[in-house]
C-alpha cells in the first residue's frame, strides 16, 4: 500500500487548477489564431503554434531518451532523478493532442495559400531558382511527393506519437509496478524496453524533425537534422530535470535524497550536450557553407541576410545570439565546478539554456521564404518579430500549462512514490556522492 | 553531516527496500591484490613462451610485406599503386581511415569511460591504448607515402622553406596532419603516463639488472608517495579531459576529408558524428579481436570477465546501430534531396560496379552486430571473436565504399573508371597487420598489460563499504 502522505504532492493548493486555466487561456488564444489563419491565409498563427508545441515536445523526447539511456547503462546514481522524469512522460498524450489542430488545419485548410507546410497544397507558390512556380510544378516536390503527402504524413505523425506514448507507458509501468512488489523482473523489463525503445524513438524523433520542421522548407535537406533535434531535446530535458529536482528539494519532497552529487552529474551531462549541440550545429553549418551549393545554402542565407538587399537582417543577430548565448556562454559557465554545485548558479544557467533553446527552435521554425511577386528575388524572408511571435507565446503558455498540469497530476495521483523505493539501485542512488 | 541527518530523517527512507540484484564483481573468484600483481607482472617476468616467438616471427614476416611494398614504391614511384584517374585516392585513404578508426577505441576506453566513471574499463584500457598508438602508426604510413616523394613529407608542416611553399591550409588533408599528430602525441603521453606506477612495480620486482634499469628509467623515480599519486591522478584526469575532444576531432576531420569535397556521396552533413561512431565501432571490434585471444592465452578470465565482454559487445551493437542509422539517413536524404547525382551515387553504391563491397559493408557493420542482442551469443567467446573479425572487415569496406564508389563514378560518364589494387597495394596493406602485431606482441612481452593499481581500485577489497 502506498503511503498517502508521501505520495501526495505538496505543491501550492490550486496549482493544478491554475495550470489548467492557463492552458485553456493559452490554447484558446492559439486556436483563435488558427481560425483566423484558416480564414485569412496567414501562416503566422500556424508557425507560432508549431513553435510552442515543439518546445515542450523536444523536452518530453529528451526526457524519454534520458530515461532509456539511464536504464541501458544500468546507471547506479540515477534512480532518484529518473523517477521525476518518468512523471514527466505523462505529457506525451497531451502533446499529441496539442499537435492535432495543426493536422486538422492541414486536412481542412489544405487549399489555403498560407498552409503551414506548403507542400500540402499543390497550388502554393514556391521558388525555383528565381522564378515563382506552384508546388505541383516544382520538380523537387514531384520527386519527393511519395513521402511528402498528407495521407502518409498523417500516418507518420500517428506512428511517432504511438512510439513515444507506447515506450513511455511501458517505462512507467516497469518503474511504478516495482514500487509495489519489488520484483526485479521490472528492472529487466525496463532495460529491455529501453534497448528496443532507443532505436525506435531515435527514428521517430528523426523523421518527426524532418516532417515537422525540415519540411517547412521542403526543398531543403540535411542528414544531420535529426541529430540536431536530439541534441537540442537532451539539453532542454536536462535543464527541466534539474529545475524539477531543485523544486522538489525546496518543497521538501526530495530533501536529502537529491544530493549535490546528482546535481553535479546532471550539470556535467548538460555541459556534454552543450558541446554536442555545438558540434552538430557547427558541422551542419560548416559543411553547407563550405560546399556553397545554392539548393542548401538558401536555408542559412535567409537566417543571415535580407535576400533582396543583401544586408544583414534581424536573423543575423539571432544567429549570433545562438552561437554566443547557446554555446559559448553556457559552455564556459558550466566548465567550473562551483557553477555546477551551487543551486542558484545552476538554476540560472539551466533557465538560460531553456531560453536559448526556445530561440534555437524559433530560428529553425520561423524563418522562411514568403513569396512576393514584386520582390527582387521573388520572395521576402519572414522577419524576426511578427505576429507569429504573439501566436507562439499563446501556444507556448497553453501547451506548457497543459504539460505541467499532466505532470503534476501524475505526481499527485499516488501512482508511485517520490523515489523508486524498490529499485535495485536505489540505495546507491540515495547514497550517491562525488 | 547535516545532509546525513536529513537522509536519516526522511520518511521515505523507511520504505526503501531494494529489489534483490546481484552485481557481478569486476575481478572474479575473490582474488586478492597479490594475485593481480603476480598475474600481470608474471606475463612480463616469465620466460618468453614458444608461441610468442612463433607469432613474433610470423608477424615480422608479414610486416616485411609492407617494408618491401614501400621500398618498391619509393624506388619506383606512386604509379606502382593502383590509383588512377578518377580514383586518385585508391587504397591509401581507405587504409589510413581504417587504421585511424581502430585507433579510437583506446582513447575512448581510457578517457571517455574514465570521465563517465565506468569502472569496468580498468582491465582493458591499457591494451586498448597500446592498440591505439600502434594503429595510429600504421595509419600514418599511407598518407606519408601517398605524397609520392616521401622525403618531402615534412612540407606538410608549415615550416618556412627556401621555395616559399606553404601547405594548403584550407584543405582538411592538412588539418589531418595537425589532428593526427596531436592525437598521436597525446595518446602516447596518456598511455605512457598510465604505465608509470606499473613500471615501478616491475622495477621493484626485477631480479635482472637490465630490467631494473629499463623499468627504472621509465618509472621516472616513482615511489608511490602521496604527492606522486595526487599529481598522477590530476594529470590523468586532465589528459582524459584533453583526449576526449581530441578523439572526436580526429575522426571529425577525417570525415571532412570527404565531406568538404563537393562530390555526391561525400558531401553530407551527418558525416562527422557518423565517422566518430564508426571509429568507436571499429575500435571495439579490434579490441575484442585482440583481447579475447590474450585472455585465453594468459589465463585472464578473472580479470577480463564475461561482464567486460558483454559490455564491449553491447557498445559494438550500439555503435554498429548508429552506423546503420547513418547509412539509412544518407540513403533517405539522397532520395529526399532529389538531386539526381546524389541519388545516383547511392543507387550505384548498392547496385553499381562495387555492389558487392556495399553489401559486405552492410552485412558486417549493421547485420552482424545485431547478433549481440542475444546473451547466448555474447557468452560464446569464439563466436564473439568471429563477429569482431567481421566488424573489422566491414569497417574496412565502409571506407572502400565511400572512397571508391564515388570517385569511380563521378559526374561525367566519359571519365568513369574502375579501381583495382595492384599487388603492391595488397602487400603494403597486408603487411601493416604484421607491423601492428609485432608492436602488440612486444607490448605484451615487455610492458604491463593492465593497470594494476586501477584494477585493484575496483576490487571489493578497495571499497571500505563493500560489505555494508
Amino acid at each position: 500500500m502506498m503511503d498517502e502522505s508521501s505520495t501526495k504532492d505538496t505543491s501550492p493548493k490550486g496549482l493544478s487548477t491554475k495550470l489548467l486555466a492557463g492552458s485553456v487561456l493559452g490554447l484558446g488564444g492559439g486556436l483563435v489564431g488558427l481560425f483566423q489563419g484558416l480564414q485569412s491565409g496567414d501562416k503566422a498563427p500556424f508557425l507560432g503554434w508549431l513553435w510552442g508545441c515543439s518546445f515542450w515536445l523536444s523536452i518530453a523526447i529528451g526526457m524519454l531518451m534520458l530515461i532509456m539511456i539511464f536504464r541501458i547503462f544500468n546507471s547506479k546514481w540515477s534512480p532518484v532523478v529518473r523517477r521525476q522524469q518518468e512523471h514527466a512522460l505523462s505529457a506525451f498524450p497531451w502533446l499529441g493532442l496539442c499537435l492535432l489542430p495543426l493536422l486538422l488545419v492541414a486536412w481542412f485548410g489544405k487549399d489555403q495559400a498560407g498552409i503551414l507546410w506548403s507542400w500540402i497544397n499543390p497550388a502554393s507558390p514556391t521558388i525555383e531558382v528565381s522564378s515563382i512556380i506552384s508546388v505541383e510544378e516544382d520538380v523537387l516536390h514531384q520527386k519527393k511527393a511519395g513521402y511528402l503527402n498528407l495521407n502518409f504524413f498523417t500516418l507518420r505523425l500517428i506512428a511517432y506519437f504511438g512510439i513515444f506514448c507506447g515506450i513511455s507507458y511501458w517505462l512507467r509501468k516497469a518503474s511504478f509496478s516495482q514500487d509495489k512488489d519489488g520484483d526485479p523482473k521490472w528492472t529487466h523489463l525496463g532495460t529491455k524496453v529501453s534497448a528496443i525503445g532507443i532505436p525506435a524513438a531515435a527514428l521517430a524523433l528523426t523523421f518527426g524533425a524532418f516532417d515537422m520542421f525540415m519540411s517547412l522548407e521542403y526543398q531543403w535537406f540535411s542528414t544531420m537534422y535529426g541529430v540536431w533535434f536530439f541534441a537540442s531535446g537532451m539539453r532542454a530535458a536536462l535543464a527541466i530535470t534539474i529545475l524539477i529536482c531543485v523544486y522538489l528539494v525546496a518543497n521538501g519532497k526530495l530533501k536529502g535524497l537529491f544530493k549535490q552529487a546528482h546535481q553535479y552529474d546532471l550539470a556535467c551531462l548538460s555541459l556534454t550536450f552543450t558541446i554536442f549541440w555545438a558540434y552538430v550545429s557547427f558541422s551542419q553549418y560548416f559543411l553547407i557553407y563550405s560546399a556553397n551549393i545554392p539548393e542548401e545554402t538558401f536555408w542559412f542565407t535567409i537566417r543571415e541576410i535580407d535576400p533582396n538587399t543583401g544586408l544583414r537582417s534581424g536573423w543575423f543577430w539571432v544567429s549570433m545570439g545562438l552561437i554566443f548565448g547557446h554555446f559559448f556562454f553556457p559552455f564556459l559557465y558550466l566548465l567550473f565546478y562551483r557553477t555546477k554545485v551551487d543551486v542558484p548558479k545552476l538554476v540560472f544557467i539551466v533557465c538560460w539554456i531553456l531560453a536559448f533553446h526556445l530561440l534555437d527552435l524559433y530560428w529553425n521554425i520561423i524563418p522562411g521564404r514568403e513569396i512576393v511577386p514584386g520582390a527582387f528575388v521573388g520572395y521576402e524572408a519572414r522577419p524576426v518579430i511578427g505576429s507569429h511571435l504573439l501566436w507562439g507565446v499563446f501556444s507556448l503558455v497553453g501547451v506548457g500549462c497543459l504539460c505541467a498540469w499532466a505532470v503534476i497530476r501524475s505526481f499527485q495521483s499516488g501512482i508511485a512514490e517520490i523515489i523508486p523505493i524498490r529499485d535495485p539501485r536505489i540505495r546507491e542512488s540515495i547514497n550517491h556522492h562525488e | 553531516m547535516s545532509e546525513v541527518k536529513e537522509v536519516e530523517e526522511h520518511e521515505i527512507l523507511k520504505k526503501v527496500d531494494p529489489a534483490p540484484w546481484k552485481d557481478v564483481p569486476l575481478v572474479l573468484n575473490n582474488r586478492d591484490y597479490k594475485w593481480v600483481t603476480d598475474k600481470v607482472c608474471g606475463i612480463v617476468e616469465s620466460k618468453t613462451p614458444t608461441w610468442w616467438w612463433w607469432c613474433f616471427i610470423t608477424a615480422l614476416c608479414i610486416a616485411s610485406f609492407t617494408g618491401m611494398g614501400l621500398v618498391y614504391l619509393v624506388s619506383t614511384g606512386v604509379g606502382v599503386w593502383g590509383n588512377n584517374n578518377p580514383v586518385n585516392w585508391g587504397w591509401a585513404i581507405v587504409n589510413f581511415v581504417f587504421w585511424i578508426g581502430i585507433g579510437h577505441a583506446g582513447t575512448l576506453i581510457s578517457a571517455v569511460l574514465c570521465l563517465l566513471k565506468q569502472k569496468w574499463r580498468t582491465s582493458i584500457n591499457r591494451a586498448s591504448e597500446a592498440m591505439t598508438v600502434f594503429a595510429v602508426l600504421c595509419a600514418g604510413i599511407f598518407p606519408l607515402f601517398h605524397v609520392g616523394r616521401v622525403w618531402f613529407a615534412w612540407w606538410l608542416f608549415p615550416i618556412p622553406n627556401a621555395n616559399a611553399i606553404w601547405p594548403q591550409f584550407r584543405s582538411p588533408l592538412e588539418w589531418d596532419v595537425f589532428a593526427v599528430s596531436t592525437y598521436a602525441t597525446v595518446s602516447i603521453l596518456f598511455w605512457y603516463m598510465g604505465m608509470i606506477p606499473d613500471m615501478a612495480v616491475l622495477r621493484d620486482r626485477a631480479t635482472e639488472t637490465w630490467r631494473k634499469y629499463f623499468y627504472g628509467f621509465f618509472a621516472m623515480g616513482w615511489r608511490n608517495a602521496n604527492n606522486h599519486w595526487r599529481n598522477f591522478e590530476m594529470a590523468y584526469l586532465l589528459l582524459a579531459g584533453l583526449s576526449t575532444p581530441l578523439v572526436l576531432s580526429v575522426h571529425t576531420i577525417v570525415s571532412f576529408d570527404f565531406a568538404v569535397a563537393n562530390l555526391p556521396g561525400w558531401h553530407t552533413t551527418i558525416f562527422p558524428p557518423y565517422f566518430v561512431a564508426g571509429a568507436i565501432f571499429s575500435g571495439f571490434g579490434m579490441v575484442l579481436t585482440l583481447l579475447l585471444p590474450v585472455r585465453a592465452v594468459f589465463g585472464l578470465r578473472d580479470l577480463i570477465t564475461q561482464k567486460h565482454i558483454d559490455n564491449m559487445c553491447m557498445i559494438t551493437l550500439a555503435t554498429g546501430s548508429i552506423v546503420g542509422y547513418a547509412y539509412a539517413m544518407e540513403f533517405f536524404i539522397a532520395w529526399y534531396g532529389a538531386n539526381s547525382y546524389e541519388g545516383f551515387a547511392f543507387i550505384n553504391r548498392a547496385f553499381g560496379n562495387y555492389w558487392w563491397s556495399y553489401w559486405i559493408m552492410v552485412s558486417c557493420n549493421v547485420i552482424c552486430p545485431q547478433l549481440f542482442w542475444f546473451k547466448k551469443i555474447r557468452q560464446n567467446t569464439p563466436l564473439v571473436w568471429i563477429i569482431s573479425i567481421f566488424v573489422n572487415v566491414g569497417m574496412w569496406f565502409e571506407r572502400f565504399v565511400i572512397a571508391n564508389t564515388t570517385l569511380s563514378r563521378d559526374f561525367l560518364p566519359s571519365s568513369w573508371g574502375y579501381y583495382s589494387p595492384t599487388v603492391v597495394d595488397i602487400f603494403t596493406f597486408f603487411g601493416t597487420f604484421g607491423f601492428f602485431s609485432v608492436l602488440f606482441l612486444l607490448f605484451l612481452r615487455f610492458l604491463p598489460l593492465m593497470p594494476m593499481c586501477e584494477v585493484k581500485s575496483v576490487m571489493p577489497q578497495a571499497d571500505p563499504h563493500a560489505d555494508h
